[in-house]
């Protein structure tokens, strides 16, 4: 598996040396949805005073400065690309490899991250000393986030991989994961971070998994919860991959079944 | 002018027939731009559960500018991006030929030749959410304030319309510009704050090079009568500025096509 890892990341590097600019454009799309909701908290804050609950503009801009690193490196785009491999037919020769799809995936994904990163942490540094952005992060904030990051990261993509596996079924992949990019939207901690969220939708947030890829991780970094509260939500993603990958199983196998592609 | 009015109407009816032969994909257009509206009201309102009042926009104010938003927005998906975009495919392929050997002008060819019929409802729905917020407004609108808006509103679709003709032209030079428009894609959701909330850059830059910020905020002022006249007249000397150049732009640029094998 580790030789076939390495063939995959030589691969993938090959694939992104040849289109260089265009990787950095889809970047933008990191950090600028974070920016606009950090002026929008920084403008209601500064009407009440300059801090809300627990957070002050400097913990707002804190924040949203690791949403951009932490939306960075949970993107996962494979709906997309997996409808028009599955409507295309192009999914049947991957089929056909030892290695099953996800292999190509995982490694373009990491990759894609790795390679367009430099872009990325540039501005979320410029933005931090803008909006003078606090951090309380402790060591062991640094150590539960990391792993904090790398589960929501994962968590992202599994549940990625299962909405795109509706293209097994429906050629409309894009309306079903319009609903699930909104329902993300309000729950991740895009709108706001998780613990600003009014009542009822709070409980939900915590309910769904869209909060466990970008919003906790995103508070642990920061220096947000104690120790106890973020090991508890580390457990909370936990859960949620566990189920991610359960249920990516079942719809897989199920889709595999359903599949047939043009021409076959 | 009403050879080109004509023009328009059998545009529009022959794209409308195309897009009612996939009634689901109708529907379920009209379900995404429902969803994507209702969970952007959404997010203005848990803003605004913690305040009344926003760098001096108050929740009435913030629903205007969002329906203004979406007008804006929809105005672009329905007739802007789809011309523009098959206008590149032409300059790609060398079929452009085509369209410059209509007895038309090309610029209106190329602009307002293809319609995205459903994002019609999306302008729509940008009004309805703009007249709810208006009634939420604390002051009654005036014939002023009224025509303020419609005036600032037309100049922020020529200001937008100028940016994309203008990216959209270079691809006389450059072939492959659809990673230009996806830049203005990314900036183009700052457009649902006022831009004055933003820092300094960005504020900047939505007002002049990607000027959705204008386009949006101007108008949601303008209806509440927060714009006096020399700012009017100021955004309309900008849209006709805006629109001479990309004009200018444009045939400097129809110069430079040489078709596919010429």
């Amino acid at each position: 598996m580790i030789a076939v890892y390495r063939a995959l990341f030589r691969q993938a590097f090959q694939i992104m040396s040849a289109y260089r600019i265009a990787l950095y454009l889809y970047a933008i799309f990191s950090f600028i949805r974070p920016i606009i909701f950090l002026a929008a908290w920084v403008a209601v804050a500064e009407s009440q005073g300059g801090r809300l609950g627990a957070f002050s503009t400097h913990d707002l801009a804190g924040y949203y400065v690791i949403t951009i690193i932490v939306t960075h490196l949970s993107a996962a785009w494979d709906f997309f690309e997996f409808e028009y491999e599955v409507r295309q037919g192009r999914l049947s020769p991957k089929l056909l490899r030892p290695v099953h799809p996800i292999h190509y995936s995982i490694t373009g994904n990491i990759m894609w991250k790795l390679w367009t990163s430099i872009a990325v942490v540039p501005v979320a540094v410029l933005i931090a000393i803008t909006f003078d952005a606090r951090f309380t992060t402790t060591p062991a904030h640094l150590a539960i986030g990391s792993v904090s990051l790398v589960l929501g990261a994962s968590l992202a993509f599994v549940f990625g991989w299962i909405f795109a596996s509706a293209a097994f079924w429906t050629t409309r992949v894009h309306s079903v994961v319009t609903l699930y990019q909104r329902a993300a939207f309000i729950f991740a901690g895009q709108v706001a971070p998780l613990s600003l969220l009014p009542g009822p939708l709070l409980a939900i947030a915590y309910a769904l998994p869209f909060g466990y890829m970008l919003g906790v991780p995103a508070d642990i970094l920061r220096g947000g919860p104690d120790i106890p509260t973020a090991l508890l939500l580390v457990g909370g993603q936990i859960v949620w991959l566990a189920i991610g990958i359960v249920l990516y199983r079942i719809v897989w196998s199920a889709g595999l079944r359903q599949y047939s592609a043009v021409g076959a | 002018m009403t050879h080109y009015l004509r023009l328009l109407r059998l545009f529009v009816t022959t794209e409308l027939q195309f897009a009612l032969e996939y009634r689901v994909n109708f529907a379920l257009e009209i379900l995404q731009m429902l969803v994507v509206a209702g969970t952007s009201v959404a997010a203005v309102l848990i803003l605004f559960s913690y305040t009344t009042v926003m760098n001096g926009w108050t929740l009435g104010q913030m629903v205007v500018l969002l329906g203004v938003y979406y007008m804006v927005q929809g105005a672009e998906e329905l007739v802007m991006q789809p011309s523009f975009q098959r206008f590149m495919e032409h300059v790609r392929e060398g079929t452009l030929d085509f369209v410059l050997l209509k007895p038309v002008s090309s610029q209106f060819m190329v602009s307002f030749r293809h319609f995205e019929t459903v994002q019609s409802l999306q302008v729509v729905l940008g009004l309805v959410i703009t007249v709810v917020g208006v009634a939420g407004l604390a002051s009654a609108i005036t014939l002023a304030s009224a025509v303020a808006f419609a005036v600032t509103l037309a100049c922020g679709f020529v200001l937008i319309y100028a940016l994309l003709l203008v990216l959209s032209t270079l691809a006389f030079w450059f072939v492959r510009v659809d990673n230009l428009l996806a830049i203005f894609w990314a900036f183009i959701d700052a457009g649902r704050f006022p831009v004055d909330i933003y820092p300094g850059w960005l504020r900047i830059t939505m007002s002049t090079v990607i000027p959705v910020g204008i386009a949006v905020t101007v108008p949601a002022k303008a209806i509440a009568g927060l714009v006096d006249v020399p700012s009017v007249a100021g955004i309309v000397v900008a849209a006709l500025i805006a629109f001479t150049v990309s004009r200018l732009f444009w045939k400097r640029g129809l110069r430079a096509y040489t078709g596919a094998s010429a």
